[in-house]
């Protein structure tokens, strides 16, 4: 428990990370992690703790964070880059032996305690970068004081203007011809097999599958074009739908659905009012004691 | 006419039908097997009804039971095998005679059945008061050929994760393949369907869902269905399989179906649907008759759409996503249809077979009506001039297309359309072609009607029909009403004089009860003296397919003062007709010229005649006759025409006639309607290959870039760099289907050699290299698809040198380029498979292509693989196109085989139906023409594809029956030796009553529709299993009056006879040809004096002629002239040999045959089967007759048959 609390402030600390040193600002961290133990001392049932109780725990916090950031610096320093990414602690957080996939729940869960903001203090000045777009609000979960997003440049798919790639003619080449090269082939010359090979004709179990449903990259197309529209009209209906979608249900921020996501779940509400044979509940078979 | 006067409906059947309950307990998809019963209710109408007639065909039956009595039946087929006996008749009118007689045998509307019941004769004894009788049938199908289709992918997992379904399918009647009833469209009852299927799938039926109940053990549910409309058979179907519903958002009672993963598709593709239905009810003023519909989409379909009562089955591959342009409008025209057949064919049955037309002409012409609504006039138009175009094409080339056949008592001799190799007394004995034409011809007269009566009138016919359909379906048994849900010509013509008041007698006599179109040559004078336009209009009645045609025209004038309509009266003998003119030629006063519709528009006018204030003239502009037009104009006129007439008809017409005139005039005509965007895109695609066709004849001296280029450079290309195409945007449709055809169009174009113009092939290049759909909202499958198509169309044949074999090193370098490209896009493909796989069906046009023209080596492997079961249907009927095509230039006995095999095993209906379709259109040789692949053997494939190989689908046996006649004809295949039954026989026939050799088939044709063929299916159990056993064998024996021939035929060469003088001749070694030869020496001293008496000098020198035009003996082909000379006589010669050398054991074959006959007869006289037997005998007696005739003159003309041949290898000695 005390590990995933320590993990709720995990994203806190790192973020702090590279800011310089100041002794107040210290103590008032620290104070902040007492706060947070004590917190979750109380939400495991505890009435009072012994002074040094608490202090070790703090201490134990402490050193856990420091290493969860230590540990995501080296990994994100080892690809050369030089600030950490979630990825980074992630991988971190596996290493050291902590189970990623029971965060969110835990994060979400119901009876955890708000802790109050730590006193303001002067904190370091950090020039702002630039910023671009428009920063994502906190989800529900995650206290108002806690740092912002970053820009939606850095973690959402950007539209970009697409260019035209030169090289997408040779790459596809190079690619089919890898494929053709890996693969069983046929040929079109008998004297030179090798010449123009065609990725060997597979049938498929159920074929209309693929020929009817469009491939990834299409959808990815038709995504691109979808949200770009958008831009282009600025709909405001469109963006604000968007952000209602950011509700705490909606955990795969990473991906924006297409706006035809929403239409599914609207329809299946509807199709519980409409009474219509097939969609009725099956029967139990009649009396049996009968026959 | 002998259209039925009477009102009433005279059911065929001694009983009538009132309720019937189908119950499948079980649908197995391991063994794809299906276990059931079904119940009859019925009223018998008379006294003592001793026989219930049913229809069922490959249900294997196990009891059956009259009011809880066990009743004895028999179940006969004989359209299992048409032609019973081994017979070497093998002509193709022979076949066509015998088909119809079995498919007549157990016509439903004639009464019969394949099943027949007898009443136990405890119920007979109900007397006057007609009781009810309760027939309950139990029965099972294992793994049906037809009627039902399973389609089981084989994959891990149940069979609901597999995607397994089963669906009901089939040509016209076909409700019989699956369970038991009576096959006809107007034999209506009311309908109880039950159907238990696994838990995880759903059954989709005809009626209201009433409940679903789970099995006692949970695994499984039953649907229950009621259908209180009475509903004929044959509108029943079924589907069950793990479809994912969606109900419809618009109307709930709308059920959709579709095959699991599909349901974004189908959620997109059925967006519009209330809008069809909304239209329909709207101009029916008619609520949709049933109180639901379902739509389920089915892989492997047989059709694209068929409906049936209140659900319509549609092919799974018309879903598409809200990318794909092409398909939208093909997907919604396939609703159209389904949803206009709910009201007409479905709801509103027809009567006979010969009302058929009505039925199918309504729907098609109130789904043109919504073509019109949807696509607009235009489209509409357009539509109906391809319609016109086709059915015109069609009875040109084939003969005419009958719409309501009458056949006066039933006599063959009166076959009201002796020019077609089939009969259309019958829907299942009708090439699938001439149905498509039918119906075609059907709806356009149905627009004749409009044209004559106003639309107004029309759709109050329509809605009268309806609600008399409507009363009467909610009516009791009782009340006697149900047949007011019949349409027949009768019904529907009398309600037409009803509510128009107008007699239409003349209009349907012309194109309904006569065949043909009308083929109208005019031309014109302008007489300036009196200032007249001379208009000649002549008729051609007298090819086939055409009539003559008397009554009104319209011409329309249009004149410098305005357009004006005149209307002629076309008569007997009245060729020329007068027409004044209104404007006098005075072009040089600046003035607006107005059009027909009111606009006013500025034309130059110097490319007119000066004397003439003629600008340009249409006949029969509206389409109200079924007729082709040719008519001569100068090509001014053609291009103020195509310019400024506001008909899309009249400018497609302008395009067409355009072609024959490539000057720049028209050049620049054609240019401007490219560019002109408020002109049909339609149009504008066809002027792009008419351009194409002018430049290629203009070649040397055309002036600029290449045809098309600049303007497509102008519309797609950037500004700045004109070769580099702009990033594909197809939110404009009109540009989008204009930017995919410039392309194709300008790859025709061709230099002084004969070459596509190297910037045109760079440029086609470099729209590929650089098309970009990354910022398209829609796919650009099609586009690229025919940006192959152009590249294929840029072929040209290769130079040859010596035939030297097709390598990598001397391929031509643009080829190089070429199939670059198609590699890299069929690679492409595996790896992201555009919708419906449209590259890959191009690709693979393209490989055929260059193969064809000698680019790259001919081989059918690649094409082979594509072909197999497990690709996409699109690929595959691609493949197998290009492997057809491949059997023709190649002229390849394997792939010819390859093709036959897979006609015969393939799992896909559809598929084996497309071989054989594409068979005939591409024929590997014909009737006309002689190959090396023209044997006997491919003669007894054939022959036995479509006499038992093609019994469980209609269509496909019609598919087989015309590929053989398009590779033999009608008569005997030339490549065959000479019948048996030749000359000599025939002759003997006249004078004898008792021939030997006929005597066998007479035989056989009794036997053929009696119950004696049980034997053979195997199926009839009860009284008749034990009495019918010996049937088999004089059956056996029956067919046996033939085969000894045929062993002895083979026996004959080598082994059987010692060496014969004759033989000394011919140094042949152990060919057949040479046994034959040794023969024939023997012959002429044996044979009859008769022949040599009955032929004149005519049939001789005749014979000869054709010996020499057609010198070729089966299997190979002379090398030589002088082997030609002494292969001559072979091809005559063997049939005598077969004859006196056989003559005397075929005497005993016959006498035993004889024997086994009488014993049957006997057995049946004994089962009181006399009434059947004797209509048999009589019925196969006149097939006899004809046939013998057909043999007659097939003597005297089919030179080969001949006996006089006998003597020409002395002679040419």
């Amino acid at each position: 428990n005390i590990t995933r609390a320590v993990m709720s402030c995990g994203q806190f600390r790192n973020s702090k990370a590279a800011s310089s040193p100041a002794e107040n600002y210290h103590l008032a961290r620290r104070r902040t992690l007492q706060v947070a133990v004590s917190a979750l001392l109380t939400e495991c049932g505890f009435e009072s703790a012994e002074k040094a109780a608490v202090e070790t725990l703090t201490e134990m916090m402490q050193s856990y964070i420091t290493e969860i950031g230590r540990c995501a610096k080296a990994y994100c320093e080892h690809t050369a880059r030089s600030i950490p990414t979630l990825p980074d602690t992630v991988v971190a957080l596996i290493e050291m032996g902590f189970n990623v996939d029971t965060l969110p729940v835990y994060a979400k869960r119901s009876q955890r305690m708000v802790i109050t903001a730590p006193p303001v203090t002067n904190s370091p000045v950090t020039p702002k970068a630039l910023s671009a777009g428009q920063k994502r609000t906190h989800p529900a979960h995650i206290p108002s004081h806690f740092p912002e997003f970053p820009d939606p440049h850095t973690y959402i798919k950007t539209p970009i203007e697409p260019v035209h790639n030169p090289f997408l003619r040779d790459v596809e080449r190079a690619l089919t011809r890898f494929m053709a090269k890996t693969g069983e082939t046929q040929s079109l010359f008998k004297d030179d097999i090798t010449a123009f090979p065609l990725i060997a004709a597979r049938p498929s179990t159920i074929p209309y599958l693929s020929a009817l449903l469009p491939s990834e990259l299409e959808l990815q197309t038709l995504e691109e074009t979808d949200s770009s529209e958008q831009d282009d009209q600025t709909d405001s209906e469109n963006t604000t739908g968007n952000i209602i979608n950011d509700d705490p249900g909606a955990d795969k921020e990473n991906s924006m659905l297409p706006p035809s996501g929403g239409v599914p779940s609207t329809k299946a509400s509807e199709d519980n009012v409409i009474d219509n044979p097939y969609l009725r509940p099956v029967k139990k078979p009649k009396v049996r004691r009968k026959k | 006419m002998n259209r039925k006067k009477d009102k009433g409906f005279e059911s065929p059947r001694p009983f009538k039908l009132t309720h019937q309950v189908v119950c499948i307990n079980n649908i197995n998809f391991q063994r794809k097997s299906v276990i059931g019963y079904v119940e009859l209710t019925i009223f018998p109408t008379v006294v003592n009804l001793n026989r219930i007639k049913l229809n069922s065909k490959q249900c294997r039956i196990y009891r059956v039971r009259v009011n809880e009595l066990e009743a004895p039946f028999i179940y006969n087929d004989p359209t299992l095998e048409v032609c019973h006996h081994e017979s070497k008749q093998r002509n193709l009118n022979y076949f066509s005679s015998a088909y119809t007689a079995a498919v007549s045998a157990v016509d439903p509307d004639a009464g019969h059945g394949e099943l027949v019941i007898k009443v136990p004769s405890e119920l007979w004894k109900q007397g006057d008061d007609l009781k009810v009788l309760k027939v309950y049938i139990e029965f099972s199908l294992d793994q049906p050929k037809g009627g039902l289709h399973f389609v089981v992918p084989d994959v891990e997992g149940s069979m609901a994760e597999r995607g397994a379904h089963v669906f009901s399918f089939g040509y016209q009647n076909s409700t019989r393949f699956w369970f038991p009833c009576v096959d006809s469209y107007s034999e209506l009852c009311t309908w109880k369907l039950e159907f238990t299927v696994d838990a995880s799938m759903v059954a989709v039926s005809c009626g209201d869902l009433v409940e679903t109940i789970y099995t006692h053990d949970m695994r499984k549910k039953t649907f229950h269905y009621v259908l209180p409309i009475p509903t004929a058979a044959p509108n029943i179907s079924l589907a069950v399989g793990p479809f994912e519903i969606l109900v419809d958002p618009y109307m709930h009672e709308v059920t959709h179906f579709c095959l699991p993963q599909l349901l974004p598709l189908l959620k997109h593709s059925m967006s519009y649907l209330h809008e069809i239905f909304e239209f329909y009810e709207e101009i029916l003023t008619c609520r949709y008759p049933y109180s639901c519909f379902k739509t389920v989409f089915v892989d492997e379909a047989y059709v694209q759409v068929s409906s049936y009562a209140s659900m319509s089955i549609f092919s799974t591959n018309l879903l598409h996503s809200a990318m794909i342009i092409d398909q939208t409008p093909q997907t919604r025209r396939c609703l159209a249809q389904a949803l206009a057949q709910q009201f007409f064919g479905c709801f509103i049955s027809r009567m006979s077979w010969a009302d058929e037309w009505v039925l199918k002409g309504i729907s098609g012409y109130i789904y043109g009506l919504y073509l019109k609504k949807t696509f607009g006039v235009n489209e509409y138009r357009h539509w109906i001039k391809g319609e016109l175009d086709k059915i015109v094409d069609y009875e040109l080339k084939m003969g005419g297309v009958l719409l309501h056949p009458t056949f006066s008592g039933g006599k063959e001799k009166d076959n009201p359309t002796p020019h077609l190799h089939f009969s259309i007394k019958h829907p299942h004995t009708l090439s699938w072609e001439y149905y498509k034409m039918f119906q075609c011809k059907a709806h356009l007269v149905m627009r004749l009607i409009e044209n004559r009566i106003s639309m107004e009138f029309m759709l109050q016919v329509f809605n009268k029909l309806l609600s008399l359909a409507s009363t009467a379906s909610s009516q009791k048994y009782q009340s006697h009403m149900w047949s007011q849900m019949l349409l027949s010509t009768h019904a529907f013509l009398k309600s037409i004089s009803n509510v128009s008041g107008k007699d239409i007698g003349p209009l349907i006599k012309q194109w309904v009860d006569q065949s043909g179109v009308v083929k109208f040559f005019g031309s014109f004078a302008f007489n300036r003296k009196r200032n007249v336009l001379e208009l000649e209009i002549r008729q051609d009645y007298t090819s086939s397919g055409t009539q003559k045609y008397v009554g009104p025209i319209k011409v329309t004038v249009q004149e410098l003062d305005g357009s004006f309509n005149h209307t002629l009266q076309i008569e007997e003998n009245s060729l020329k007709h007068d027409i004044p003119c209104h404007s006098k030629s005075r072009r040089n006063k600046k003035k607006k010229i107005p059009l027909m519709n009111g606009e006013e528009v500025d034309m130059d006018l110097s490319a007119m005649d000066a004397d003439s204030p003629l600008l340009w003239i249409r006949i029969d502009p509206d389409m109200s006759i079924l007729r082709k037009v040719e008519f001569e104009q100068a090509d001014f006129m053609w291009q103020y025409q195509l310019r400024y007439e506001r008909d899309v008809v009249a400018q497609e017409e302008a395009i067409s006639a355009l072609e024959k005139f490539p000057t720049p005039a028209s050049r620049l005509a054609l240019t401007d309607i490219l560019e002109q965007e408020q002109c049909f895109y339609k149009v504008r695609m066809q002027a792009c290959f008419c351009l194409a066709r002018i430049a290629n004849a203009m070649v040397s001296t055309w002036q600029g870039p290449p045809a098309m280029k600049s303007l497509f450079t102008r519309m797609f290309c950037c500004k700045s760099c004109p070769n580099i195409v702009k990033t594909n945007n197809f939110i404009n449709f009109q540009s989008y289907f204009l930017q995919k055809t410039m392309p194709v169009a300008m790859a025709l174009l061709r230099d002084v050699q004969n070459l596509c113009p190297k910037d045109v092939l760079n440029f086609i290049l470099d729209l590929i290299k650089y098309n970009d759909n990354r910022k398209n909202k829609f796919s650009d499958n099609y586009y690229r698809a025919e940006l192959i198509e152009a590249l294929t169309n840029s072929l040209t044949p290769a130079i040859s040198i010596n035939n030297e074999v097709r390598t990598v090193d001397n391929l031509n370098a643009d080829v190089r380029l070429i199939l670059e490209e198609i590699t890299r896009f069929l690679n492409m493909e595996k790896l992201l498979p555009s919708f419906r796989n449209t590259i890959t069906v191009s690709c693979l046009r393209a490989i055929r292509q260059l193969q064809k023209n000698g680019h790259i080596p001919s081989d059918p492997s690649l094409f082979k693989s594509y072909a197999q079961y497990g690709h996409f249907v699109d690929v595959r009927i691609a493949a197998l196109e290009a492997l057809v095509d491949y059997t023709r230039v190649e002229r390849s006995a394997t792939e010819l085989q390859w093709l036959l095999v897979m006609v015969q095993n393939d799992p896909a209906h559809y598929v084996r139906h497309k071989i054989l379709g594409m068979l005939c259109k591409n024929p590997p040789f014909t009737k006309t023409t002689d190959s090396a692949l023209c044997n006997e053997a491919l003669v007894d494939q054939l022959w036995k594809l479509m006499n038992s190989g093609t019994s469980h689908d209609w269509r496909l046996r019609c598919d087989a029956v015309n590929l053989y006649y398009t590779l033999f004809g009608l008569t005997r295949p030339s490549c065959l030796p000479l019948p048996e039954l030749g000359l000599v026989l025939n002759l003997k026939e006249k004078k004898a009553v008792l021939n030997p050799t006929i005597k066998p088939e007479l035989g056989v044709s009794t036997v053929m529709d009696t119950p004696a063929s049980i034997g053979i299916h195997g199926v009839g159990m009860s009284y008749t299993a034990v009495d019918e056993e010996p049937d088999p064998i004089s059956l056996g024996v029956c067919g046996v009056g033939q085969p000894p021939q045929g062993l002895k035929r083979k026996a004959e060469t080598p082994l059987g006879s010692p060496p014969e003088p004759g033989q000394i001749l011919q140094q042949q070694d152990d060919d057949a040809r040479g046994g034959r030869y040794k023969i024939r020496f023997n012959t002429m001293e044996d044979e009859d004096i008769d022949m040599e008496t009955v032929h004149d000098s005519q049939a001789f020198i005749h014979h000869h002629l054709n010996l020499l035009e057609r010198p070729s003996t089966p299997g190979k082909e002379p090398p030589s002239v002088e082997q030609t000379m002494l292969t001559m006589p072979s091809t005559p010669a063997p049939s005598f040999s077969k004859e006196t050398t056989s003559l005397s054991s075929k005497h005993s074959s016959e006498h035993s045959h004889h024997h086994h006959h009488h014993h049957h007869e006997h057995k049946k006289k004994k089962k009181k089967h006399k009434h059947k037997h004797k209509h048999k005998h009589k019925h196969e007696s006149k097939d006899k007759e004809k046939e013998r005739e057909r043999d007659n003159s097939h003597v005297y003309s089919n030179s080969p048959a001949s006996g006089r041949s006998l003597r020409s290898p002395s002679l040419s000695d």
